[in-house]
């Protein structure tokens, strides 16, 4: 599923996993009332890919960095 | 004449009397006279066409007149044709000349004087005429005389000529008859109707040409005779009596005889006609029939000699034997033909036909050849029979033959399939079954090879036959092609495939024999490997579980345990090499074990990864006790929690197991979404890898991490933020002057750039640097 956050940030979310930990990019926990959490994003759901780009061989920091890159909305697809 | 009572002779003679008395002037009967002598001119002178007496003066100034009557009695006194009417000089000349000289009659007249004159003297010429007349008739008289017994000598002549012709008339008859009766009364039989018919032609003839003069002449001699009396009777001659045999009565008995002879002649002419005539139908019927005969008869003995049925084969004698047959009765039919021609023969004979010896020739050798025919036939029935018999008996026996070669072949080819077979097994067992099957073949092969010797005894047996009786066998059997030596060739081949094939058992036998020896070895051997490893993984097993002793005697104890494995790594490399021997032997099974390589290499493989993972567990177990600062008795009460949620003591906690541990350590998770959520969020943490199970060393961290104070995240950062004096970022040079260059570099190289309120240029955000190092980033 999408959601396109309205920025600005913060998002509401803690991002968890990347390449260099061998682990799924996910989401870990959702700050109550953020816009993650909002828009309905769940616990454990696996990003898929940010802004348009997959998130397959990304770093913790790469997804991180594209994250922060997004300076209007943030357009994410996940996987529950 | 006068006798004859010529009447105008008569009549002038008495004129010339009359004249003769009144020579001068006689008137009364001068006139008589006259005329007579006239006449007698005219007559005399009748001949001669430029001579007309008419009277006693003109007509004699010509001097033909006179010429005329002297040429009528003495022609070779004048030359009459050389007279010319326009010369009357010369021819009254003449004449009186002649006269004169010849005749003895004086010139009387002047022939100037009568030419001279118109009318001559009548008188004058009248009696010099009469000199010529007195002259003649002295002639005339003497003639007549002379003519009268001419005449009557002539009728004797006469007469004796027709006795003469009579004579020869009846002789000539009479010769004819006496040739022709016997000509009549020849019996001599012709050959030929032809010659026959020729004959009954000459006899037509002889009836139509021949005889019809000499009954004319019969009937000739008849009136020849019966005037000859008469003339006879007339003139006062005795009768006329032929000669001796040419009588009347001899003729009519000839004739008789003849006309007799005639109708034998003419009935035994049609007889024989007859008889020829059926002859020529016998003999012709003969001829016919012996030709159609020799016809059929024709290369009929050639045929019968044929010595066709010694290349033949059973159909082919059959065949033959049929045509034989339908032969022998037209042989039959023909039998009675035969004896037609024989019949006519004999007939022909009995007629007396000419030719009967080449007709009997013939005849006999059309029966002699028949007789032959007979013969023959029965020669070759016999023969056709005999070799009917020979073939059906050699068919038999190929049968036979081939109705057996075939099954025996069958076998023999099956034989030599299984006595080739290759074979593949892996028990002793199997190989035994083969062997012993084997040996059931072997057992079988002398009741096998009397079944040859008979299939051969067959074979020979035709051979044999073939042989004795000069059969001639154009082809092979029919039934099959399996030939003896085919079947002999096969049969060999058995044999040396039976040898061979023990061989092979026996080395197979070895084989197998060698291969349980392996199995065995190797069964041994993994049976006593397995379960020392087994052992091993369970006493591993136990003491990471178990909570005797410190952490460090475990590792120990651990230790010991893989000295002891390492030492017994040759066990498992000479299992190995047993293994390899079985592979290469093709192997593929082992009763005497339950372990294959691959168990014992996989337990092996887990035990190493077992001890080292252990010892790695315990070490990091050290690691994080001394990290943490978790006590010994906080570390047994983790390891009795796991152990006892760990109900299938697999060393780790499935999801549900982890669940109930966790709330048995007072996390509150309940069975809600939040409760699912948090969960959620724990089993990530602690099964990052989604394995589905937590292990012991996961659990201890998870414990020891939300036991802990501080989140290391934030740890890190206040560690950057002393670094960078406090502030929300840090620059380049601080990190290269408060970090080692390599962790500088890294740092830099990673950092993100700052991008707070607050920020400078070159200013990194290491806030997120390090959430990020922990896989974790608040966004």
């Amino acid at each position: 599923y999408s959601v396109s956050l309205v920025g600005p940030a913060p998002w509401g979310f803690r991002l968890q996993g990347g390449k260099d930990f061998n682990m799924p990019l996910s989401i870990s926990r959702l700050n109550d009332g953020g816009k993650a959490a909002r828009a309905h994003v769940g616990i454990g759901d696996v990003v898929l890919t940010i802004d348009g780009i997959s998130t397959d061989g990304m770093t913790h920091l790469e997804a991180q960095n594209k994250i922060k890159a997004c300076t209007g909305n943030l357009n994410m697809t996940l996987q529950r | 004449e006068i006798v004859d009572g010529n009447v105008k002779m008569t009549l002038g003679m008495i004129w010339t009397i009359i004249l003769r008395f009144a020579i001068q002037d006689i008137s009364v009967e001068e006139t008589s006279a006259k005329e007579g002598l006239l006449l007698w001119c005219q007559r005399k002178t009748a001949p001669y066409k430029n001579v007309n007496i008419q009277n006693f003066h003109i007509s004699w100034k010509d001097g033909l007149g006179f010429c005329a009557l002297i040429h009528r009695h003495r022609p070779e006194l004048i030359d009459y044709g050389k007279l010319r009417k326009d010369d009357p000089l010369t021819n009254l000349n003449t004449a009186f000349d002649v006269a004169e000289k010849y005749l003895d009659i004086p010139k009387m007249l002047d022939a100037e004087d009568i030419v001279g004159t118109a009318r001559p003297d009548e008188k004058a010429i009248m009696t010099y005429v009469s000199s010529f007349y007195h002259a003649f008739s002295g002639a005339q008289k003497a003639e007549t005389a002379a003519n009268r017994i001419c005449k009557v000598l002539a009728v004797n002549q006469e007469n004796e000529q027709l006795m003469e012709d009579y004579e020869k008339l009846a002789s000539d008859l009479l010769e004819w008859i006496r040739r022709t009766i016997p000509w009549l009364e020849n019996r001599a039989p012709e050959n030929t109707m032809q010659a026959m018919q020729q004959k009954l032609e000459d006899f037509r003839d002889y009836r139509r040409l021949h005889k019809p003069p000499k009954v004319q002449e019969k009937c000739q001699l008849e009136i020849n005779f019966n005037t000859l009396q008469t003339k006879l009777r007339l003139s006062n001659r005795p009768a006329f009596m032929p000669s001796e045999g040419k009588m009347v009565s001899d003729i009519n008995n000839a004739w008789g005889g003849l006309e007799q002879a005639e109708k034998g002649y003419e009935e035994w002419l049609l007889n024989e006609i007859r008889r020829l005539e059926r002859l020529d139908h016998l003999a012709e019927k003969f001829r016919q029939k012996a030709s159609i005969h020799e016809s059929w008869t024709d290369g009929k003995e050639a045929m019968l000699q044929q010595k066709d049925y010694e290349t033949a084969t059973l159909s082919e004698i059959k065949a033959l034997l049929k045509k034989h047959e339908a032969f022998e009765s037209d042989l039959a039919a023909h039998q009675d033909r035969v004896e037609q021609i024989a019949a006519i023969a004999q007939e022909l004979n009995e007629l007396d036909y000419y030719d009967s010896p080449s007709v009997n020739a013939r005849c006999q050798k059309i029966c002699d050849q028949w007789d032959n025919l007979g013969a023959l036939t029965q020669k070759r029935r016999e023969a056709l029979e005999r070799t009917e018999k020979l073939l059906e008996t050699i068919d038999q026996l190929y049968l036979e033959y081939a109705k057996r070669a075939a099954p025996f072949n069958n076998w023999m080819e099956g034989a030599m399939e299984d006595l080739q077979d290759t074979f593949i097994v892996h028990t002793i067992e199997e190989i035994q079954g083969l062997t012993t099957a084997h040996e059931q073949f072997k057992a079988t092969l002398p009741d096998a090879d009397k079944e040859r010797q008979a299939i051969l005894g067959i074979h020979n047996e035709v051979s044999k036959i073939v042989q004795t009786y000069h059969v001639n066998m154009a082809g092979t059997n029919p039934y099959t092609t399996i030939t003896p030596h085919e079947i002999n060739g096969k049969w060999e081949h058995v044999r040396q495939l039976v040898p061979r094939r023990d061989q092979a058992l026996m080395e197979e036998h070895a084989r197998q024999q060698q291969n349980e020896r392996l199995r065995k070895q190797f069964g041994a051997q993994a049976n006593v490997i397995g379960p020392w490893i087994q052992t091993k993984m369970e006493e591993i097993g136990r003491i990471s579980i178990e909570m005797h002793g410190t952490l460090e005697d475990q590792l120990n104890h651990l230790r010991q345990y893989e000295k002891s494995i390492v030492n017994y790594k040759p066990k498992i490399d000479q299992l190995e090499g047993d293994h390899q021997q079985i592979q290469e032997a093709l192997i593929f099974d082992n009763k005497h074990t339950n372990y294959t390589m691959e168990h014992i290499r996989v337990g092996w493989e887990q035990l190493l990864t077992t001890i080292a993972r252990t010892i790695n567990e315990v070490e990091n177990q050290i690691l994080t006790r001394d990290a943490k600062g978790i006590s010994q008795e906080q570390m047994n009460e983790f390891r009795a929690s796991f152990n006892h949620f760990d109900r299938d003591h697999s060393g780790t906690l499935g999801p549900e197991e982890f669940k109930a541990c966790l709330i048995s350590l007072g996390y509150d998770i309940g069975n809600d979404a939040q409760g699912e959520a948090e969960f959620a969020r724990i089993m990530s943490i602690v099964d990052p890898n989604r394995l589905g199970v937590v292990t012991f060393q996961a659990f201890i961290d998870f414990m020891s991490r939300e036991t802990a104070d501080t989140d290391t995240a934030d740890q890190v950062m206040a560690s950057f933020k002393i670094l960078a004096g406090d502030k929300n970022y840090i620059t380049v040079d601080e990190l290269r002057r408060e970090l080692p260059p390599d962790q500088a570099e890294y740092c830099i190289a990673r950092m993100a750039p700052y991008n707070g309120r607050d920020a400078v240029p070159g200013a990194l955000d290491y806030m997120s640097f390090s959430t990020a190092l922990y896989g974790e980033s608040d966004l």
